[in-house]
């Protein structure tokens, strides 16, 4: 393997303007982990604008600092305040706050601060040699198996995220049909534009973002009732000792390794492979009945495997162009707005992209593993502060950072339209992440399905007859049948089940 | 919650694990547990509106398919050998109708939409700011625009005391002026 | 009857606390400890843990006065706060710590307890913080 790329990565890592980049990508991740309300999703999409500003290879490093910062972050509410910052957070709460309430609030930090920082850097060693093995394969995919792949992404985003799948499969459709806004590329007819000269160009990407993740969080947030206020949680000494190091250690080995397999899977990779690092190390245990009460594996567990998961959900977005979460949709986005179309070719025609990234997250997560120890005090105190001050001052900055992108109020009216209709849908349970995923996606998977068309003489069949377009297809039905399939095996073996809940 | 009912898909609970993922012995309990934890933190939002804001979404997602059939099949369809332009969104909006008319029937006993309640009065004073903001912005610039936005979200929907709002929203105006206009030369609206 | 005393976890809600249970047993009268953090944030250092409050409770018993330690939640309005407490629970008085600020600082902060002091619809007892405190 080739290594000069990489050593040139670290290179473009180095430069002072993105170190710097770096630094406030994860210091605003932690900050925004910490508070309640607006997760990194949101915020990425809030400084979505930004990217205009500074070039791709620094916007994507800040971008991706607040991703993971976001992780570190939600941590410590999950440990202080019995208040998980983020769904991958949860599992943290059982432990966590147990530790907490014997005083050893700062042990479980420590041990959430290093497994989070083992976990992130493990997974970043195994993407620095997967990704572009991975790349590689996907060279020789032409239109059909993009096609198909997007379509597997869509469907898999809107499977495992959190809500009713019916409701997420709608949203994702209403998205693909969003994309169709505009010139159809193949034959110019304008579509779905009403005469409007605005519409013709499509809809933008950012004000769908800004609106469905950002804008729409903040107006549904208004709505909560804050009934709950703390005392300050003393959080005494940081650093674990070498016996609560001692036994986190083989948590800390098998979540970094649960968490980057299932990161990589599209979907909610994150918060299922906490849950599943916590149960393995409960199942595991010699004493099971110590989980819940304050075991120090059950925080470094799922605190690790959520960060190699965060990570390693890079590596299908970096290598295939196919998101695996909301937040790397937003990136996607990013990218595409910089005329850069993440996908195989990224490794080899924009190497500084490529392993820039990658490699700023070794540095990332160096600083959030500073900051997390000897500056937990800090990020602590932020908890001081109401939301209610807060959301104007980040409302303004999403109008006015909407306003910057073309100059002109026509992106805030956009912005305002998709808040409105994000807060609906939340209100009715419809999950905004599936929509926006599938508008980024939206394009790409019609233009690849109309090329293959044209490819097979329009005959549908041919994708599944080649290989792996039939082979992702296949996956396709499983994944949409799943539920069904599910209760068949269930019904079939009703006495492992009972086993289970006993 | 209600107990679980094995007929319908529980909304508060994520589906079933993707192929692929190792089984989890311990994950329903767990799930449980994560799930009861949810609950607990939902308190702080208004209960769920019932079946006929279920059926209402299930209705709006339709005509939204219906549009789609509608407008794309006036853009021509085209055929396989020859798509034509309307026929990916004629595709799409077809299933769309078959989900949400599917939704209509089966989600009349789902838990996760949220009533509007007095509260939801909040959005809609923010939401009109908003509006206020987007049509005065190219008139007569940002800062009092935004200053008047500030202030009507800390003082009515932020139910801070009249000191702390003049105060933090000229602060914040001012920072936003000096951060944008003086730093970072972002060519905002301006009053002068 | 109740004697409502202000508390926050300074020296002058110390000093309010010693100077209301003195009052309560003089009168006779039950003490009620309000603790109102501020609602929203999701910690308020005015919030004071549950053994902190237990240790004020017990200082209470040791005066020999029945107490009880009330954490309700306000908004921009404390003095509201405790008017609901004094239609509520029949309070006679209020006990309040003042803290010597400057004009600037009133002007930008505001002051809780001078409002108290001006909307109260019962007698207000105000101390100050010992500068050295003998006893506690």
């Amino acid at each position: 393997m080739d290594i000069s790329p990489i050593l040139d990565g670290f290179g473009v890592v180095l430069e002072p303007a993105n170190l710097l980049y770096c630094l406030i990508g994860v210091i605003i991740g932690m900050l925004i982990g910490v508070l309640p309300g607006l997760g990194p999703g949101a915020t990425i999409a809030i400084l979505l604008p930004i990217t205009y500003g500074i070039g791709p290879v620094s916007a994507i490093i800040m971008l991706a600092g607040i991703f993971y910062g976001a992780q570190y972050g939600g941590t410590i509410t999950s440990v202080l305040l019995r208040l998980p910052g983020e769904a991958s957070s949860v599992v943290t709460v059982f432990d966590g706050f147990a530790l907490a309430k014997q005083g050893r609030a700062g042990t479980a930090l420590g041990i959430a601060a290093i497994g989070s920082f083992v976990g992130g850097t493990v997974s970043i060693l195994a993407l620095t040699l997967v990704a572009p093995v991975v790349a590689g394969f996907a060279l020789d995919f032409g239109p059909p198996e993009y096609a198909a792949l997007g379509i597997l992404g869509v469907l898999l985003i809107s499977s495992v995220g959190n809500g009713n799948r019916l409701k997420a499969i709608i949203a994702a459709c209403v998205g693909l049909l969003l994309a169709t806004v505009g010139r159809d590329t193949f034959t110019g007819a304008e579509r779905f534009t009403f005469g409007s000269l605005n519409l013709a160009e499509g809809i933008d990407f950012i004000p769908i973002a800004m609106g469905l993740f950002g804008l729409s969080e903040i107006l549904y947030n208004l709505e909560e009732r804050h009934n709950q206020v703390h005392s300050p949680a003393k959080v005494g000494n940081v650093w674990p000792s070498r016996k609560d190091l001692g036994q986190a250690k083989g948590a800390i080995g098998r979540g970094s390794l649960i968490g980057f397999v299932l990161g990589v899977l599209p979907g909610g990779g994150a918060v299922l492979s906490s849950l599943a690092a916590y149960a393995l190390e409960k199942r595991r245990a010699k004493q099971p009945e110590r989980f819940g009460r304050g075991a120090v594996e059950g925080v470094a567990a799922p605190e690790t495997a959520n960060n190699a998961a965060a990570t390693s959900s890079f590596i299908p977005l970096l290598t295939l162009g196919i998101p695996a979460n909301a937040t790397m949709a937003l990136i996607f986005g990013a990218l595409l707005i910089q005329g850069i179309q993440p996908g195989p070719q990224l490794v080899t025609e924009h190497p500084d992209v490529f392993w820039g990234v990658i490699n700023s997250m070794y540095i990332g997560n160096i600083l959030l593993l500073i900051m997390s120890i000897p500056m937990v005090g800090v990020f602590v105190r932020i908890l001081r502060v109401r939301p209610a001050i807060l959301a104007p001052i980040t409302v303004l900055i999403t109008l006015l950072g909407a306003y910057t992108v073309n100059n002109s109020a026509y992106d805030i009216y956009l912005v305002i339209v998709f808040g409105v209709l994000g807060y609906l849908m939340k209100k009715f349970g419809f999950e905004p992440g599936p929509l926006v995923l599938a508008f980024v996606l939206g394009s790409m998977i019609e233009n690849s399905s109309r090329q293959s068309l044209l490819i097979f003489g329009g005959d549908p069949a041919g994708f599944l007859t080649r290989p792996i377009s039939g082979t992702v297809l296949a996956l396709v039905v499983i994944v949409a049948a799943w539920p069904l399939i599910r209760k068949a095996l269930r019904r079939k073996t009703p006495d492992r089940v009972e086993e289970k809940i006993t | 919650m209600s107990p679980p009912d094995p007929t319908r898909p529980d909304p508060t609970r994520p589906e079933p694990d993707p192929p692929g993922a190792p089984p989890l012995d311990d994950a329903d309990v767990l799930q449980a547990e994560a799930d009861r934890l949810q609950a607990e933190l939902e308190e702080a939002r208004p209960p769920h509106a019932g079946p006929y804001a279920q059926l209402g979404a299930a209705v709006v997602a339709l005509a939204a398919g219906v549009f789609g059939v509608v407008v794309s099949s006036t853009l021509g369809l085209g055929r396989l050998t020859q798509p034509g332009p309307g026929l990916w969104p004629f595709a799409i909006s077809v299933i769309i109708i078959v989900l949400s008319a599917t939704l209509a029937f089966t989600g009349r006993g789902l838990q996760d939409t949220e009533r509007f309640s007095r509260s939801s009065l909040l959005t809609v004073v923010g939401l009109v700011t908003l509006v206020g903001l987007a049509s005065l912005l190219p008139v007569i610039g940002f800062e009092i625009p935004s200053l008047l936005l500030m202030f009507v979200w800390l003082r009515w929907l932020g139910r801070e005391s009249w000191r702390s709002s003049i105060v933090i929203s000229v602060g914040a105006v001012a920072a936003f002026y000096v951060l944008f206009v003086l730093l970072l030369q972002i060519p905002l609206p301006r009053l002068i | 009857m109740t004697i409502l005393v202000g508390y926050l976890p300074t020296p002058e809600g110390e000093a309010a606390v010693d100077a209301g249970l003195r009052e309560g047993r003089l009168r006779g009268e039950r003490v009620i400890i309000v603790n109102s953090p501020r609602r929203g944030a999701p910690v308020d250092e005015r919030k004071i843990s549950d053994a902190a409050g237990t240790e004020l409770l017990r200082r209470a018993r040791e005066a020999g006065v029945d107490a009880e330690l009330r954490q309700p939640l306000h908004d921009d309005d404390l003095p509201g706060t405790f008017e609901e407490l004094i239609r509520e629970c029949g309070g006679t008085l209020i006990v309040i710590g003042l803290r010597h600020r400057s004009l600037v600082g009133k002007f930008i902060l505001g002051s809780e307890a001078q409002r108290i002091l001006m909307e109260a619809s019962v007698p207000v007892l105000s101390v100050k913080a010992p500068a050295v405190r003998a006893e506690l």
